[in-house]
């Protein structure tokens, strides 16, 4: 009875996975914002008819539409069948698929953290040093983007396991154009600045800041973004670098400060709507309303460039929104440092049609698709800025290739029991109320745990 | 069943290691030829249809539906026939064949649900015991290490006074409550839409449950509308709001009611159920003598339907052990509410160390022993 | 027992009042979520559910219309339009600057720094003067403070009902549910029968791990199952999920099903055994028809829990279109932050519409279901 359950679900499976060969969205040939040369290039390389290729990723809804719409070319390009399936509970599934032997061909991580210990337990395949000179060589901060990619395998030697593609911006403060004007603020270019602003906005008897942290089981993320953004203004690169992988402690003075800046921000009732108590228990997709709130409940909100879906309906970014670079202190020299999240695709099952679509990322054309819709973003040299869909994301992708130093959001790099658990709760406390420093120590502890 | 036990009695003088292998072997034998037959039979049929019928999905579930739950029955039918044919209850030795297929009988009966629950449940058992004494991948033999960290982790500890809170909050307020509701609910002429209505939330998944709860705990801060329930109450009647899932330790309780809230009904159903089951004399003779309606429940009519009290109580305490959905999706543990289970998820998924989280998943195994231990010898009394 | 109750009508009504408030209080958050399923999908988060029925006062921001769309008017430049779009109401307030969102009440003319005139009526009309030819896309914005009638509607419904795929999920789901509450009871009640009313070694010992088995978190057995099953080749499919849900819902089966059968009379299970019927006879025309109340209770249990899972359907099945099921489909349209609570609120409604129809049916089972021993003698 198996086998014919099995059979009969095979056969439906390729009969709907063919019917994703859907039009393509933009015409081969006709836009000359798109690089068509290199489609017909890949094409002219793959030949994959009758091949099947299966990924799975974290993307629902519009984005996997979205994402779908780019696959059309490769499977256009190539004839190969591909399924693509989405789940909110990625982060889960991924594991039980790896560990029971049901993987998919090629996994998309949301976190480079998750795809690191899938790696050391041998449940990835490296994509071979060429891989990782292209990212090197076409990806602006090339060597940072690399090493997002780059764990320690199975066998103890590190390789580069997941590529690049699609990427988020974190250092991003939103404000209300006309709120501005009317009420005759600047657009800060320091972080001094910006905390002036603060001061002004409070004297001026409003609220400068919308703040919200909440977010059911992960509440306290957001916060984690605000400290790494503090620690790339106020220290050095290598001691980021030092910091998410624990070379330097949790509770090292360095890290506390940061906290701390963070906490200038956060723990100031007079700077935050609701006062501090209500940082960690406002939803953080509820936080940005505040910004379009009549009377304004704030003026400013600091969040990655996935924010605008949760603005109220009908807001046009440009117009009745729009964003500035969240500064760097003009006293520190630290450059243009850039805090950004991405998202990898890994091989999780080695096959000719997998590996073609890792060659497929490379083109321009695979990513210029994307840019010409909505929420992508690439830090690929090759790709051509123009095809953005609107002026706010070309503002944020030039943001992303001009940075100085690029870093890969921390709370992501580090083991998921800190990253996604301790540092989570240790900000809920830290806003709470708690000193920065028994907070810090708190998740040294937590980290050292998971070490023994 | 003490027919049973005479036919039985000539068995036992002729036991012995032989006799039991015997027995085993053939049990096993037919258990083996009543499957292969059935499912044999199930997929020749199914291969059948599937050739003459054109496939649409739902006649093909429908299809396979049915030929799953007829081969069930095939096999209980078959195995059955083919121990009568094996032993006939006729001819010469007809007490020795009536003896031995009694003793093979019951192993037909029960080797399908032993099959599934050895697949299912005590190989991942013994899995977890073996990873338990292994490293993050299941690799590295580690000894007893787990156990030892597990021993000084404060989250561990905190996670078990959780649970023990939960342990006796939960199957008390919801049995309480649930009796409570049963006992009223039969006085009354709309006794039965009351009912349903308590009921309601066990229909709801947990996940939704958690949404529903969402509108009843949500906090803004004090100055903005409120579109939580019991903020609104509160600011209403002049205090500040709080953010009630926050709050260190009474936030359990919080968690707690949400629970509560789905199993009352299950509770209230089983006990109005057995309140109906007692007979009316003894009530009648309680009327008599002049005892008042809160004498005759407490003194009559709990102590008549103890022992359904005690299965409630007890299906309703597993389920608290095993629960984790409405801390994952309000709390996940922050703020003091992390429960076994729920740890046991996060190490699992988010720690990726099989080997914590199989040490974990034995001591939630562990804790319900004693309730088990004790619901089994209630059991057995019973049968006596 | 109602003459008890009937001879004292005081305690009569407390009865009444005290279940009033029981139901009450186990009925609003369920209102609740009902009610917000029908609202406004900004309205759910801005304003509480109870205060649907009420009319809301609401501080909008309008955008009016372009300044290149002004026309001359006796030598100023006049634009106009209505602050509402789909909703309707009355403008008690208006301003024109952030600052100060109700300096003016409605009908005013307020004056800007720029010296254009602004009037906002009652009904929402606007007129702005201009005194030379504006220019610009981007229009004037307004600060109006208005009183909205109470608004509802069945969008969050259609969103769900009508989501592409929606229907196959629905199958789908049906696929999983009837065997896996049917395959489990079948081969528990052989069981509890056996554990109940047949004489073998060991059988306490089994009966007590059987039960015991019922603790076993779930999230433990789910790797190494699905493990074995890519080894034999039953992979993600409908046989697998089957036969997991028949896994776990088995040992809670067999001990509330051993419960109510070991309860059953004696003497019928003995006069059928000196007429000479076997065992398979009794269980078949005896205890299966006497056990129905306690098999459909069962039914039902299992039914909900299979119907409103999301974690084994989502480990033994593939998130394809010919697998994926109901909770799973109704997880992907809250998208990948979540947050939609209109979705959310309607779906959990949808979703519930099949277990609660089931319940009905059954219910008067449960009744005398799942009884344990506790009817012994009644």
């Amino acid at each position: 009875m198996n086998k014919w359950t099995i059979a009969g679900a095979a056969t439906l499976a390729l009969s709907c996975s063919t019917a994703l060969a859907q039009d393509l969205k933009f015409a081969p040939g006709e836009d000359s914002r798109f690089n068509w040369q290199s489609l017909e290039d890949f094409k002219a390389k793959y030949d994959l008819q009758g091949q099947r290729l299966t990924i799975f990723g974290p993307w629902l809804s519009s984005d996997e539409d979205l994402f779908e719409s780019v696959v059309a070319y490769f499977v256009e390009a190539t004839g190969a069948d591909v399924d693509y399936t989405g789940s909110d509970s990625f982060e889960q599934q991924i594991v039980i698929d790896a560990q029971s032997g049901s993987a998919p061909n090629i996994a998309i991580f949301p976190q480079p953290g998750l795809a690191a210990n899938l790696a050391a337990q041998g449940y990835l395949t490296s994509l071979g040093e060429e891989t990782e000179t292209w990212v090197k060589e076409n990806y602006a901060a090339g060597d940072s983007w690399a090493s997002f990619g780059t764990y320690v395998g199975k066998d103890g030697t590190e390789a580069f396991y997941g590529f690049p593609y699609k990427a988020d911006l974190k250092s991003l403060v939103w404000y209300v154009p006309d709120n501005f004007e009317d009420a005759g603020y600047e657009i800060p270019e320091t972080m001094e600045d910006l905390k002036a602003l603060t001061e002004q906005i409070v004297a001026d008897g409003a609220t400068p800041w919308c703040i919200g942290l909440g977010d059911g089981g992960a509440t306290g993320w957001p916060a984690t973004d605000w400290v790494e953004d503090m620690m790339l203004r106020t220290q050095p690169p290598e001691v980021y670098d030092q910091w998410v992988t624990n070379e330097i402690p949790f509770n090292d003075e360095r890290v506390v400060a940061a906290i701390d800046e963070f906490g200038w921000f956060a723990r100031n009732s007079d700077f935050v709507a609701g006062g501090a108590e209500a940082v960690t228990s406002t939803d953080f997709r509820e936080s940005p309303t505040g910004l379009f709130s009549s009377p304004p409940r704030c003026y400013l909100h600091r969040q990655a460039s996935f924010i605008p879906s949760f603005f109220p309906e009908g807001t046009e970014l440009g117009v009745d929104a729009d964003f500035f670079y969240f500064p760097a202190y003009a006293e520190k020299d630290l450059g243009t440092p850039v805090l950004g999240g991405g998202t990898l695709f890994a091989v999780t099952k080695d096959s000719e049609a997998a590996r073609a679509f890792i060659e497929f990322l490379k083109t321009p054309i695979a990513h210029e698709i994307w840019m010409a819709q909505s929420s992508f973003l690439t830090p690929f040299k090759g790709a051509n800025l123009e095809a953005y869909a609107n002026d706010p994301l070309k503002k944020q992708g030039e943001i992303l290739t001009s940075a100085t130093t690029f870093r890969f959001d921390g709370s992501d790099l580090m083991p998921g029991r800190i990253g996604a658990g301790a540092f989570w709760t240790g900000m809920v406390d830290y806003v709470g109320g708690k000193s920065a420093k028994d907070v810090a120590d708190g998740i040294q502890r937590e980290w050292d745990a998971i070490k023994k | 069943m003490a027919l049973s036990q005479t036919t039985a009695a000539p068995a036992a003088s002729e036991s012995g290691f032989a006799s039991a292998l015997t027995t085993f072997v053939t049990a096993l034998a037919v258990m083996a030829a009543g499957l292969i037959a059935s499912i044999a039979v199930a997929v020749a049929v199914y291969a059948a249809f599937d050739f003459v019928l054109p496939y649409t999905k739902l006649l093909n579930a429908l299809l396979v539906m049915v030929l799953g739950v007829a081969a069930c029955f095939g096999y209980f039918w078959s195995s059955n026939k083919l121990l009568d044919t094996i032993y006939p209850a006729s001819g010469a030795q007809i007490v020795s064949n009536i003896t031995k297929a009694n003793a093979i009988r019951p192993w037909l009966f029960l080797g399908p649900a032993l099959i599934v629950v050895g697949i299912y449940l005590v190989y991942p058992v013994v899995n977890s015991v073996i990873l338990s004494f292994h490293g993050p991948n299941g690799e590295a033999w580690v000894g007893t290490r787990n156990y030892e960290w597990l021993a000084q982790d404060p989250a561990f500890r905190e996670s078990v006074r959780n649970n023990i809170l939960w342990l006796i909050v939960v199957p008390a307020a919801a049995t309480f409550i649930g009796l409570i509701a049963a006992a009223l609910t039969d006085r009354i002429s709309w006794g039965n839409i009351a009912k349903s209505l308590i009921f309601m939330p066990m229909a709801i998944s947990f996940v939704g449950a958690s949404v529903i709860w969402k509108f009843i705990y949500d906090y803004r801060p004090a100055g903005e509308a409120q579109i939580g329930l019991l903020n609104a109450i509160v600011t209403g009647l002049g205090g500040n709001p709080q953010a009630w899932i926050t709050v260190p330790f009474w936030n359990n309780f919080f968690l707690m009611v949400v629970l509560i809230w789905i199993q009352t009904g299950f509770a209230m159903v089983i006990l109005s159920a057995a309140l109906r089951g007692i007979p009316e004399e003894t009530i009648e003779a309680a009327v008599i003598d002049g005892a008042s309606p809160f004498q005759i429940f407490y003194k009559i009519k709990v102590p008549q339907i103890w022992s359904t009290i005690a299965v409630v109580w007890t299906t309703i305490t597993i389920l608290v052990l095993k629960v984790f959905d409405i801390v994952l999706a309000m709390t996940n543990g922050q703020w003091g509410t992390q429960v076994l289970a729920n740890y046991m998820f996060d190490w699992m998924f988010r720690g990726l160390d099989f080997g914590r989280a199989s040490t974990i998943a034995l001591v939630i195994m562990v804790m319900v022993a004693p309730i088990m231990v004790w619901n089994i010898r209630e059991a057995r009394k019973g049968i006596r | 027992m109602s003459t008890v109750v009937g001879a004292r009508p005081a305690l009569t009504w407390a009865v009444h009042i005290a279940v009033f408030v029981l139901v009450a209080i186990w009925t609003i958050p369920t209102l609740g979520i009902l009610i917000s399923s029908f609202r406004d999908k900004d309205q759910i988060v801005t304003s509480g559910w109870w205060t649907a029925l009420a009319p809301a006062e609401r501080n909008l921001v309008v955008r009016a219309a372009a300044p290149d769309d002004a026309i001359e008017e006796n030598g100023r430049w006049v634009l106009r339009g209505n602050v509402f779009g789909e909703i309707s109401g009355s403008v008690s307030a208006f301003g024109v600057s952030i600052q100060r969102p109700t300096e003016f009440s409605a009908g005013d003319t307020a004056e800007t720094r720029d010296g254009e005139l602004i009037t906002i009526g009652e009904n929402g009309d606007y007129a702005i003067s201009y005194p030379e030819r504006p220019e610009g896309a981007r229009g004037q914005r307004l600060f109006v403070t208005s009183q909205e009638p109470p608004k509802f509607t069945t969008d969050n419904y259609e969103t769900v009902l009508f989501s592409e795929g929606i229907g196959q999920s629905f199958i789908n789901t049906l696929t999983v549910t009837i065997p896996a509450t049917v395959i489990p009871i079948l081969i528990a009640a052989y069981a509890a029968y056996a554990l109940a009313w047949m004489e073998f070694p060991g059988r306490a010992l089994l009966l007590a791990t059987i039960v015991g088995l019922i603790v076993v978190p779930l999230q433990m057995a789910l790797i190494p199952l699905l493990r074995l099953y890519n080894d034999i080749g039953v992979g993600k499919s409908f046989i697998g999920i089957w036969l997991a849900h028949t896994g776990f819902g088995l040992p809670l089966a067999i001990y509330l099903l051993r419960n109510y059968i070991a309860g059953l009379p004696r003497e019928i299970l003995e006069s059928a055994r000196v007429d000479g019927a076997s065992d398979f006879e009794i269980f078949r025309k005896i205890i299966l028809p006497l056990s129905f109340p306690a098999l459909a209770s069962f039914a039902i249990f299992q039914f909900l829990w299979v119907w409103n899972d999301l974690l084994v359907a989502t480990v033994f099945l593939g998130n394809n279109e010919q697998q994926l099921v109901m909770t799973g489909r109704l997880r992907e349209l809250l998208g990948s932050r979540g947050g939609n609570w209109e979705i959310l609120s309607a779906s959990a409604f949808v979703a519930i519409v099949v277990p609660i129809i089931v319940f009905f049916a059954l219910q008067r089972y449960l009744v005398r279901g799942l009884l344990a021993g506790s009817v012994k003698g009644g």
